[in-house]
């Protein structure tokens, strides 16, 4: 059985009288280990997708089965424990809680599964070392460079232990080098056998996937595997 | 345990959003504080009122009937112009009441008068003179303590002894032997007999302290020849109360002769007369306080809620983020309730501080404590308008669409 299952699934948007067709009766199926990548010209309908992907946002029409689960009939809160259980999300902007510690903002997830506070802790700690911030884990995210933010996002997508790890545009608010360095991440996680999605506009960043998806206009134009 | 764990971290959330907006969370609780300040003094001020009143009114004894012409309240003129014509309470009637009514522990009558009196070249005005039997020891609840009450032997009969209240006594008398000494009532002499305990304000208007009581033969004969008395019923027991009172009235519609379907023509009043209408003044200063308190509440509350919509606004990204990592809608609401419940004991708190000073002031007029019940109340008043002010906006929260809230700069 496939991890995601999409069959037919469109995404409107009503702007006034307009309808915008950011997704056109997209079907898909995406396995469990796979390592995919993104790709389509801007407006494309990318971010659309990944937030269907990601149980963010629910389909105009169609149907999308997460882990055999049909997530296109559920309620808000049945999507967020679903957000919480099955997805990491990695979000160009990172989106850390400036406030809150690396360590807090890596716990975050497991506040809401309800965990409690030592084995929190625990995990926390082990996901930050994993993306090698062992030694960072009190800095807030303003003392911490661009690569390490999204070191700390990739950490606080990993501690719940998903079924899919969501990457939109992981790398577009980074250098090139740090960019790999992220995406050095990537490819070790996809290699220990997580499923990986990302969005990126750059060829040589799609190229660390092993399949290549492009959009135009809301629809799929090609779907190939990726040749090393 | 997982509502614990969530609760635990709003209230984390809340008390860091607080503490990042001091300043503004501080000046929007100013309502509130107006609030808790008017609700903790008046309530203060309520029971103090009412706990000096019960004092004072415990003098009148719970289980004492006062027979007299007048009502001691009279509600409108034509009620007053209709108890002016009523007969006088007369000595017979009163013998007649005493023979016939078996059932009180003692009844006595009272007449009151103001004389001066004098002792050597000292003298003392406006000195309450209350002619009395020996049973006024009973109806009246006074005790002695030096020497002795009049005797029944003297109370209708001519010995012209006296009792003389604590006041009168510390005012006349400089460390001379008061037993046994010679004082002028009106200019007749008396020979004081007794003492009586010290009983303290009336209303915290006029003492009880500053009184003579003499024997009723004694008054009758020197100062009012026919005084209209009052006739003091002592029951014995709270629970025969009524039962006495109704005893009471009909004897004493037969002694004055009132026809069956007249009203009565004289007053049988009672300590709870004076509670009720003192009830009535607390309702009034309540219902003044209630209301300042309910509008500084309300336009405290609404400025927390504009305050939460502002915060809301402020985290709509944060909002967004903690969705999409798995909060739920009543995550996000508590969180925001709980913010806006520690904006609200935060100024339910300051309120309580500024009251605290004020009720020590207030203790130079009345017996005032703030009690713990009151405390109690400011703070779950607090908690309510937080609650309230706070749902709005939090629930508001609560329903943001992740992606909208994400996209939010
Ligand atoms: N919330 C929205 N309301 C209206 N139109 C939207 C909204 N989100 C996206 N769109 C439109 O849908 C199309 C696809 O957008 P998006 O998925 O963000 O593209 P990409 O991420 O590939 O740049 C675009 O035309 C965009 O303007
Ligand atoms: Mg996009």
């Amino acid at each position: 059985m496939s991890l995601i299952r999409l069959d037919r699934v469109s995404r409107y948007y009503r702007m006034g009288a307009e309808t915008i067709r950011a997704l056109e009766e997209v079907s898909l199926t995406i396995d469990r280990g796979e390592y995919v990548a993104i790709m389509g010209p801007s407006g494309s309908g990318k971010s659309t997708l990944m937030n269907l992907l990601g149980c963010l946002d629910t389909p105009t029409s169609g149907v999308y089965e997460l882990n055999g689960l049909n997530v296109s009939e559920m309620d808000d809160n049945q999507l967020a424990e679903v957000r919480n259980r099955e997805i990491g999300f990695v979000f160009q902007t990172f989106n850390l809680l400036p406030r809150a510690t690396a360590l807090r903002n890596v716990e975050l997830p497991l506040i809401y599964a309800g965990l409690a506070a030592e084995e929190r802790r625990q995990r926390a700690l082990e996901a930050l070392e994993r993306v090698g911030l062992g030694g960072r884990v009190n800095h807030k995210p303003m003392e911490l460079s661009g690569g390490q933010g999204q070191r700390v996002a990739i950490a606080r997508a990993l501690v719940n232990r998903p079924s899919i790890l969501l990457a939109d545009e992981p790398t577009g608010n980074l250098d090139s080098k740090t960019g790999m360095e992220i995406m050095a991440i990537f490819n070790d996680l996809a290699a220990t056998g997580h499923t990986i999605i990302l969005v990126t506009h750059e060829e040589d960043i799609a190229h660390c996937a092993r399949r290549i998806i492009r959009l135009r206009d809301g629809r799929i134009a090609s779907d190939d595997p990726v040749r090393k | 345990m997982r509502f614990i764990i969530e609760l635990h971290e709003a209230l984390l959330i809340a008390w860091d959003a607080v503490r990042a907006n001091k300043l503004r969370a501080g000046l929007t609780t100013l309502g509130i504080v107006v609030g808790i300040v008017t609700v903790t003094l008046m309530g203060t001020a309520i029971q103090g009122i009412q706990r000096g009143f019960r004092q004072s009114i415990s003098v009148l004894g719970t289980d004492v009937l006062y027979v007299q012409r007048f009502d001691w309240f009279i509600n409108s003129h034509a009620e007053w112009l209709r108890q002016q014509r009523r007969r006088e309470i007369t000595w017979s009637q009163f013998k007649a009441l005493e023979r016939q009514l078996n059932s009180a522990r003692a009844v006595a009558p009272m007449v009151d008068i103001r004389e001066a009196v004098k002792y050597k070249n000292r003298s003392a005005t406006g000195v309450t003179i209350i002619g009395t039997t020996d049973q006024f020891l009973v109806t009246g609840g006074v005790g002695i303590s030096e020497g002795r009450f009049i005797t029944p032997e003297e109370s209708e009969g001519g010995r012209p002894v006296c009792v003389v209240g604590a006041q009168t006594a510390t005012n006349l008398f400089r460390g001379e032997p008061i037993l046994g000494s010679r004082v002028y009532v009106g200019g007749h002499p008396f020979e004081v007999v007794g003492v009586l305990e010290k009983q303290g304000e009336f209303l915290g208007a006029f003492s009880l302290d500053n009184q003579v009581v003499i024997p009723i033969g004694q008054l009758t004969a020197h100062f009012v020849p026919f005084p209209d008395y009052t006739i003091q019923v002592k029951v014995g027991d709270e629970s025969r109360l009524e039962d006495v009172r109704e005893e009471v009235r009909g004897l004493m519609r037969k002694i004055r002769h009132v026809q069956p379907g007249d009203d009565d023509d004289f007053a049988i009043n009672q300590q709870d007369q004076f509670i009720k209408t003192f009830n009535r003044v607390t309702g009034v200063i309540a219902t003044v306080g209630l209301f300042i308190t309910g509008l500084s509440l309300f336009v405290g509350g609404i400025g927390i809620m504009n305050i939460m919509f502002v915060s809301v606004a402020e985290r709509t990204r944060e909002i967004g983020i903690r969705k999409a990592i798995g909060a739920k809608r009543r995550n996000i609401l508590i969180q925001f309730l709980l913010e806006s419940m520690c904006i609200c004991l935060f100024g339910g708190c300051i309120g309580l501080a500024l009251a605290a000073p004020l009720t020590l002031a207030l203790r130079r007029l009345m017996p005032a404590t703030m009690s713990f019940g009151l405390v109690g109340l400011s703070l779950g008043v607090s908690l309510v308008v937080g609650v309230i002010a706070g749902f709005m906006p939090a629930w508001r929260a609560a329903r943001l669409n992740p992606v909208e809230a994400l996209r939010n700069e």
